[in-house]
């Protein structure tokens, strides 16, 4: 069931409602019951249940055995089971068949035929996402930084809570085991920002990054007779695209959770006000990045090594959060092309730090900030081309070669981008439209403000106001059916 | 709970959108700052006073507390969601007013049309109409029920409200009508509260054949079922529509878009589109109707033949006539050998049906033109059908009452003559004139209680001489053309 679709809000609108019927010590039990019904929903997942209910238990019990004993042997026992249990899941769903298929190749290589033994998987929902949080739940007790938890119930809500099903973010116990331990009272004020937060994702990904998306699924899906200007322009966008898309759920995510009485991580931090690459990456995927940062890259040694070794565990990281999105080279070529950038970023940080003190441009105010972000948003961009081509199943080398060509003065390349905006129906009014709502986002956003909280401390009429704008720009400019959220399909 | 502290403390102290790193529990903690306390103590406190204990309510007081609160913050939050509803309303009153692919109020080329005709104009284009949208939206549309209307085929929609002698009349006839569309039109009217006093039909032979062959592609097969389900109680394959399907589009917002996209293209536009953006040329006649150069849609429902087709001159009508005679068959007839019995029960409850709705049936019988009649007439055996029709009609209607106009025999109808016929098939108005006296005649006959006997004639069966039954006719009748 899409979070997009009339069927979803009915769905959580009972969920909500019941929920705040029921006394407050019920309320985790009913929300797992829900969880598990949303996630049986589809009828692929039905068979899956086992797999949730596998991680679930497995990595429970290995918390708990963890937790009681105090043999050091005993406890890395239970939490390589655990491990092994929670990422082979991860491993065999997501990654089998191209593992399979590198052993064909492997053997084909030298001559040899070996059987294959794909089996086409579906993978559960929200994989990623309760593998990694039941995971980090059993490596936080291993390290004593949680408290085990005895009610199997309370964990399995943890678990599969069906709005971090969707697309994340990845959840830490110790973060939300207080808010299911007591559940909140209902408080009008926190649900009226959690449905504002719902509808402002409703909006950016409906309105803003489906249409983005028109354009540049256009572009990348025949990026062969694409020009550059068509090139560079839908690879710019694809950035704002990803960002409003990824965002938009997760505000949603975070929306529905406040309305049940749940804070969740925040996922986004305004990273396009970031300046520096680095700081980019503290500000995306937070949760994602938090959990590679505190679970492989300090585990790897982080920063507190020599310098070559930082840089590895630098690139390392980004590889295996290239490969956490799919078992595709495009994504592992996306996480080494940003572990390399991110690299290069350490090693130059002294040399671009003497440069700037004496950039005349750097002296006016304010500005240096802005060519900063400016070129952190062109990096990342250009380290996307990996990732859109993997979504659009394109050759980002193509890509990038395309992008050098039909080049002919700034206002040839300004028509041709407008001619394919047009081709994709982005015509009319909707550029106006489009400009002026990223714009919107990207400041009501910026330095991190949440605009659940901000919305409630505005006037009536303001509040109003805003939300008659959302429900006009969704009825009038929202793209329907095409609802998948990007990062749901990871 | 110590450890719980730690983390949130740490989240609160870092940036509280960011998950804080990982706190190492510190187990000892608790314990030190105790023992600390107690060694800096010089003297053992002074014990406090006791802090008063609350008194719990009681289980009974908090839950009807629990029941208020939830009903107060339930219609607090239900209020809010009220403030929105006038989105909806406006998206649901949008789409269904503009309804750019027709789900509610038919599709946009017939309702222009219908739009027109309404407001009293002629409308051009005839051959490119759907005729039977127009029909039924015309019947979904017009705001009061005219007081007649006329059914049948193209051989009806030469009747106008001069022939028929009311400015309330519509021609619900359609091309290549079989029996379904006939019934249905007039069960549409019905359905919607529009019951006209008159039905006047002009019966096609075909209405009494029962094979596939009488029936017309175009025809609404389900709505025919709907109206032998639910009015004759004949069994047939139908069930009702769900509504909620049709009526989910109201509330769906990509409707809504299409609409909108719509309206804007459309408006302020001298020709307007289709969804797809093709122009629906169906525009209000300019100048004198009869001096068209195309075939128009009368205001009335009747048809108007473009100048130079109505006034061909003799030969060529017989030209088409005599192409007519030899594919006779060939509409809706093809192995017409008996009448069905099931089609005569149908049309005897039709009859019913709308006599018991308060319509008066008056049945025409529209003649063929002489040349083809009388070639019909060399091969009996190939229309044995044909033949049997005006007979069992003649025989229904004087034993029901009926009133019978007409008949498929020229011959029988006085004064008639090649040059009354537009082609082999197709009576003009000034032929009509001679056999069907108009409405209000009619009604009057009915209410003096003389109207012609149907029995009065007979049409031709075979090559010979037709024999008139002069004797049996009503004495009122003799002014009358053939009924």
């Amino acid at each position: 069931m899409s979070i997009t679709t009339l069927g979803f809000l009915g769905f959580f609108a009972a969920v909500a409602v019941l929920n705040y019927a029921l006394p407050r010590v019920l309320r985790p039990y009913f929300l797992l019951i829900a969880s598990y019904g949303y996630f049986c929903y589809t009828p692929q997942n039905r068979a899956l249940v086992p797999v949730l209910i596998g991680a679930t238990v497995v990595t429970w019990a290995a918390g708990l055995a963890i937790g009681k004993s105090k043999n050091r042997a005993v406890r890395v026992i239970f939490l390589l089971l655990a491990v092994f249990a929670a990422a082979g899941i991860l491993l065999f769903y997501k990654y089998w068949d191209l593992f399979d298929q590198g052993i064909i190749n492997l053997a084909g290589l030298f001559g040899q035929q070996v059987e294959s033994y794909s089996f086409d998987l579906v993978a559960p929902l929200g994989l990623s996402y309760f593998t990694f949080a039941a995971l980090s739940y059993t490596i936080d007790v291993f390290k004593r930084r949680c408290k085990v938890e005895y009610n199997l119930l309370h964990y399995a809500m943890f678990v599969s809570f069906f709005p971090t099903l969707i697309n994340g973010p990845i959840e830490r116990y110790p973060h939300l085991r207080p808010q299911i331990e007591k559940s909140r009272r209902f408080s009008y004020s926190r649900s009226a920002g959690g449905a504002f937060r719902m509808a402002w994702g409703y909006t950016k990904k409906m309105v803003l990054a489906d249409n983005l998306a028109k354009f540049v699924s256009l572009v990348y899906g025949d990026y062969a007779n694409m020009s550059g200007p068509n090139l560079v322009a839908a690879t710019l966008l694809f950035a704002l695209q990803l960002y409003l898309d990824f965002s938009g759920c997760c505000d949603i995510v975070l929306g529905m959770a406040r309305i049940l009485g749940y804070d969740l991580i925040e996922n986004f931090q305004s990273p396009f006000g970031a300046t520096s690459f680095g700081e980019l990456w503290r500000r995306w995927h937070i949760s994602m990045t938090g959990w590679f940062r505190d679970y492989v890259y300090i585990s790897l040694g982080g920063s507190r090594c020599n310098a070559v070794r930082h840089l590895f565990n630098l690139i390392i990281v980004f590889v295996v959060s290239g490969l956490w999105h799919g078992a595709d080279w495009r994504y592992l070529m996306w996480g080494l092309s940003c572990g390399v950038v991110s690299a290069v970023a350490v090693i130059t940080r002294k040399p671009r730090g003497f440069i700037a003190r004496y950039n005349p441009l750097y002296r006016i105010g304010g500005i240096q900030r802005w060519i900063q972000r400016i070129i952190v948003f062109l990096l990342f961009s250009a380290t996307m081309v990996f990732f859109a081509s993997a979504l659009y199943k394109a050759d980002p080398y193509a890509v990038y070669a395309g992008m050098t060509q039909g080049w002919q003065g700034l206002g040839a390349a300004w028509d041709q981008v407008v001619a394919t905006l047009t081709d994709c129906r982005i015509d009319g009014r909707l550029p106006v439209m489009l400009t002026c709502g990223i714009a919107i986002v990207l400041a009501a956003e910026s330095n991190g403000r949440n605009v659940a909280q901000w919305i409630r401390k505005q006037s009536f009429v303001l509040r109003w106001t805003l939300y008659y704008a959302m429900g006009a720009a969704i009825l009038f400019f929202a793209v329907f059916g095409q609802s998948a959220f990007i990062y749901q399909n990871y | 709970m110590a450890e719980q502290h730690v983390y949130r403390a740490g989240a609160k102290r870092a940036n509280p959108a960011r998950p804080a790193s990982p706190v190492r529990v510190s187990r000892s903690a608790a314990g030190a700052s105790g023992t600390e306390s107690r060694r800096t103590a010089p003297y053992p406190a002074r014990r406090a006073p006791a802090p008063r204990r609350k008194k719990k309510p009681s289980l009974i007081r908090r839950f009807f507390v629990g029941v208020v609160r939830r009903l107060y913050f339930g219609s607090k939050t239900l209020i809010r969601f009220v403030l929105l509803v006038p989105i909806v309303v406006f998206m649901v009153y949008f789409s269904y007013n503009v309804d750019c692919s027709g789900l509610f109020q038919g599709a946009l080329a017939p309702r222009r049309i219908v739009d027109l005709m309404l407001e009293g104009y002629d409308v051009t284009n005839y051959d490119q109409m759907d005729e039977r949208e127009v029909v039924q939206l015309y019947a979904q549309d017009v705001p009061e029920a005219p007081e007649v209307i006329g059914i049948g085929s193209s051989r009806v929609l030469q009747f106008t409200s001069e022939l028929v002698g009311s400015d309330h009349f519509f021609n619900m006839g359609v091309t290549g009508a079989d029996v379904r569309d006939c019934m249905t039109s007039y069960y549409k009217m019905v359905t919607y509260g529009k019951t006209p006093k008159v039905l006047l039909w002009s019966v096609d032979p075909w209405v009494f054949y029962g094979d596939e062959a009488a029936f017309d592609d175009r025809a609404d097969a389900e709505l025919y079922d709907e109206f032998l389900t639910n009015v004759l109680g004949v069994e047939t394959d139908y069930e009702a529509p769900d509504p909620v399907e049709l009526w989910k589009a109201l509330a769906e917002p990509a409707y809504f878009q299409g609409n909108v996209d719509y309206y804007f293209k459309n408006r302020g536009q001298s020709t307007i589109t289709d969804e797809d953006g093709n122009p629906i040329d169906f525009n209000p006649v300019q100048g004198d109707p009869m001096q068209q150069t195309s075939n128009i849609k009368r205001s009335d429902g009747s048809v108007l033949y473009f100048e130079q087709f109505r006034d061909r001159p003799a030969d060529q009508v017989l030209a088409d006539a005599a192409a007519a005679s030899t594919t006779f068959n060939s509409v809706h007839m093809e192995g017409f050998d008996a009448l069905s019995d099931t089609q005569c029960e149908a049309f005897d409850a039709f009859i019913r049906y709308a006599r018991s709705q308060g319509t008066t049936v008056i049945l025409v019988l529209s003649p063929w033109h002489p040349y083809l009649y009388n070639y019909l007439l060399t091969e009996p055996d190939l229309h044995k059908g044909f033949f049997q029709v005006e007979a069992w009609v003649r025989q229904y209607c004087a034993q029901n009452d009926v009133p019978l106009y007409g008949s498929y025999d020229p011959s029988l109808i006085d004064g008639i003559e090649e040059i009354d016929f537009f082609d082999g098939l197709h009576c003009k108005g000034s032929g009509i004139a001679k056999f069907f006296p108009g409405v209000p005649t009619v009604l009057q006959q009915i209410q003096n209680g003389n109207l012609p006997d149907p029995l009065a004639v007979t049409a031709r069966v075979t090559a010979e001489t037709p024999e008139t039954n002069t004797a049996a006719a009503d004495p009122s009748a003799e002014s009358q053309p053939a009924a």
